[in-house]
């Protein structure tokens, strides 16, 4: 079975965001697990919330991926967006000094 | 170097402030996107796969080592602690945040440095050979006339909404390491019987989806007219270049349709208007730029050093190193020394924070204080002492960038393909990393002689698949990435556009396809001086088609 859910990219910061509505509020998170598919919601109430999300200046150009259920969890249908959901697939570059600076500042 | 004059820093710090304020109001929401968009990719700044990507440009692929030192300050204090070097010889970041794009912008004026044109339908940062000044088999220096192409293109009032990008290379050597040949404008130095310095001026060359070899329009053109020439050329592209399709939108493909002599026509009669314009330069206007770029004060060094000469009886590794990744230098008791961002560990082209601030620091303590960005994705320490390089080796070493692979096959050129890219159909990184990993073995990468191996993720070539060697072009079938590979591609003198061999590859047989190409090169070859093209040239597809595919 194939669902949909909404994507787009953050303003500020630019990481790709899920829309995630709990309790009947729209939030735009960056853990794809918690993005809110059509199985749950219509994909009118999806599209409004994307939808003010860019008037609300939150997000930018939300569009929607396939997803379909795994062992009752959603995953991608398109490797395009699997990647997206997950980041670069090869090993990122990184060194001691800048290892600090990162957990540092976390 | 060229060093900004009072006016350079007042226009770049006008330029960061204005888009402060334009970030400003799009956060507040005063702009909305589609009027934003503009304004944030005249600064360098895309919205990519998975965050906004700003490149900075490297003018022709000069950089201080403050500069660097400030790369690295950006890598990791506003990205993720490294940065991607790109064909453009410019530095790529994949993380930045919107709100200090700004600040990263701040940072960057305050080393004369910037992000303007590196993206948009405009004259893009110009690119030249990483051996210029230095090499030997030069005819003259080109980075004066790339430093005027730059003056003259920034903010270009006429030329800031062409019907596509515009990239220009310049050459001023015999032996061409700027891929002359498949730029919009590509232009050598040579000289003519009389011993007058003047251009060869190739138009119409480019990759992607149809990839074109440049079209030589003028075979001299008196260095003078550089400026008038290019504004002739870049009239008749405005006004004559498709804008109503974006894939037949750059110069090549007017050129083609035109017709060579009739595009010559063109440009030649428009030519007629300016050419004694004030555009045309004056000796004292291309002497006020050299100056910018005289020789350092070398030293009179002998060309022979007995402890190097020891060290490279001993020490293999450092043999192996010394012949692949050094080049002659036109001063005696120098060198030029290759930087390798070609390791197993890192995905070709990124360099760390930590890696940058090193090199920053060997090119003050080896290298005059400069550092040079080529377009096959490496650094280039121009003018090391032969007395210097075992040091230097051992420093390179230990920081992973003294892989000994220059110009060979795990010298691999990819783009960031599906793993950063919003056009990607296809990884390449993973791809490049399998093939880094299969032929690691250096007795073997170092029989096959100087041969090059391109990745690009979709058709845009922007990992200049094309003109390789060997080429590797991701697409995607029916949700599957799967591998075209072509051969017999050159971006040197004797450019040439590869041909498909035959159906793809997928991801796990592409690797073993480059596997096959490389034996039916090595039992076809005539002697180990027969190098990968020349065979293929003299042999053809046949062969490697018969083995592929049986």
């Amino acid at each position: 079975m194939t669902y949909k859910i909404y994507t787009a990219s953050l303003l500020k910061e630019g990481l790709v965001a899920y829309l995630s509505l709990r309790d009947g509020e729209a939030v735009w998170t960056t853990d794809f697990t918690n993005a809110t598919s059509t199985e749950q919601v219509a994909e009118e109430t999806l599209k409004l919330e994307a939808d003010r999300g860019e008037q609300n200046n939150i997000i930018v150009g939300p569009y929607t991926v396939d997803v379909t259920s795994e062992d009752g969890r959603l995953v991608p249908l398109e490797n395009r967006e699997r990647i997206r959901a997950g980041g670069p697939t090869i090993k990122l570059p990184i060194s001691g000094k800048t290892k600090q600076h990162t957990q540092a500042a976390a | 170097m060229y060093q900004y004059s009072q006016a350079d820093h007042q226009l770049l710090l006008e330029r960061v402030t204005q888009f402060r304020d334009q970030v400003e109001r799009r956060l507040k929401g005063d702009l909305s996107e589609e009027e934003f968009k503009n304004q944030r990719l005249r600064n360098g700044l895309y919205l990519q796969l998975h965050a906004y990507m700003l490149r900075v440009a490297v003018p022709y692929g000069l950089l201080s080592s403050e500069q660097m030192r400030t790369l690295a300050h950006i890598a990791r204090r506003y990205d993720r602690g490294y940065g991607h070097f790109s064909t453009r010889q410019n530095i790529q970041y994949n993380w930045p945040k919107l709100e200090e794009v700004p600040e990263i912008l701040d940072a960057l004026a305050a080393v004369e440095m910037h992000a303007i044109q590196t993206s948009g339908n405009c004259i893009r940062n110009t690119t030249s050979d990483p051996l210029a000044g230095v090499a030997r088999d030069e005819i003259a220096d080109p980075r004066p006339y790339c430093e005027l192409i730059r003056q003259w293109s920034t903010f270009h009032p006429e030329f800031n909404f062409l019907p596509r990008k515009f990239k220009i290379a310049v050459s001023g050597a015999i032996h061409d390491r700027a891929a002359v040949a498949v730029h919009d404008i590509g232009l050598r130095l040579v000289k003519n019987d009389a011993g007058e310095l003047g251009l060869e001026v190739y138009v119409g060359g480019g990759l992607g989806r149809t990839p074109m070899i440049g079209k030589l329009v003028r075979d001299f053109l008196p260095v003078h007219d550089m400026l008038t020439y290019m504004e002739a050329i870049l009239r008749v592209y405005n006004q004559l270049g498709r804008r109503d399709n974006l894939y037949k939108a750059r110069i090549k493909i007017l050129v083609h349709e035109t017709g060579e002599e009739k595009f010559r026509e063109l440009v030649e009669a428009e030519w007629e208007n300016i050419k004694a314009s004030k555009l045309r330069l004056r000796d004292e206007d291309i002497d006020a730029i050299r100056a910018h770029f005289k020789d350092p004060e070398y030293e009179d060094l002998a060309d022979f050093d007995e402890t190097f000469d020891q060290h490279l009886l001993t020490d293999t590794d450092f043999a192996k190193w010394v012949d692949n990744n050094l080049e002659l230098h036109k001063k005696s008791g120098y060198r030029v020394v290759y930087l390798s961002l070609k390791s197993p560990d890192q995905p070709p082209g990124d360099v760390t924070a930590d890696q940058m601030d090193s090199i920053a620091d060997l090119a003050d303590r080896y290298s005059l204080g400069q550092i040079r960005s080529t377009h096959r994705q490496n650094l280039v320490l121009s003018d090391v002492k032969l007395t210097d390089l075992y040091e230097l080796w051992q420093e390179l070493k230990n920081l992973g960038l003294a892989t000994p692979n220059y110009n060979h096959l795990t010298d691999i050129i990819a783009c960031p393909g599906m793993d950063y890219c919003s056009l990607a159909t296809a990884r390449s990184l993973p791809i490049a990393q399998a093939l880094t990993d299969r032929f690691e073995n250096y007795d073997y990468v170092n029989d096959l002689g100087d041969i090059s191996l391109n990745i690009s993720g979709c058709i845009n070539a922007c990992g200049h698949h094309h003109v390789a060697n060997i080429g590797i072009l991701g697409v995607n079938k029916k949700g599957i990435e799967v591998y075209q590979l072509t051969l017999g591609g050159s971006a040197r003198e004797d450019a040439a556009i590869g041909k498909i061999i035959g159906p793809a590859f997928t991801a796990d047989e592409i690797v073993g396809a480059v596997g096959t190409v490389l034996d039916v090169y090595l039992q076809n070859r005539e002697d180990e001086e027969e190098d990968f093209l020349t065979t293929y040239r003299r042999i053809g597809q046949a062969p490697f088609k018969e083995q592929l595919y049986g």
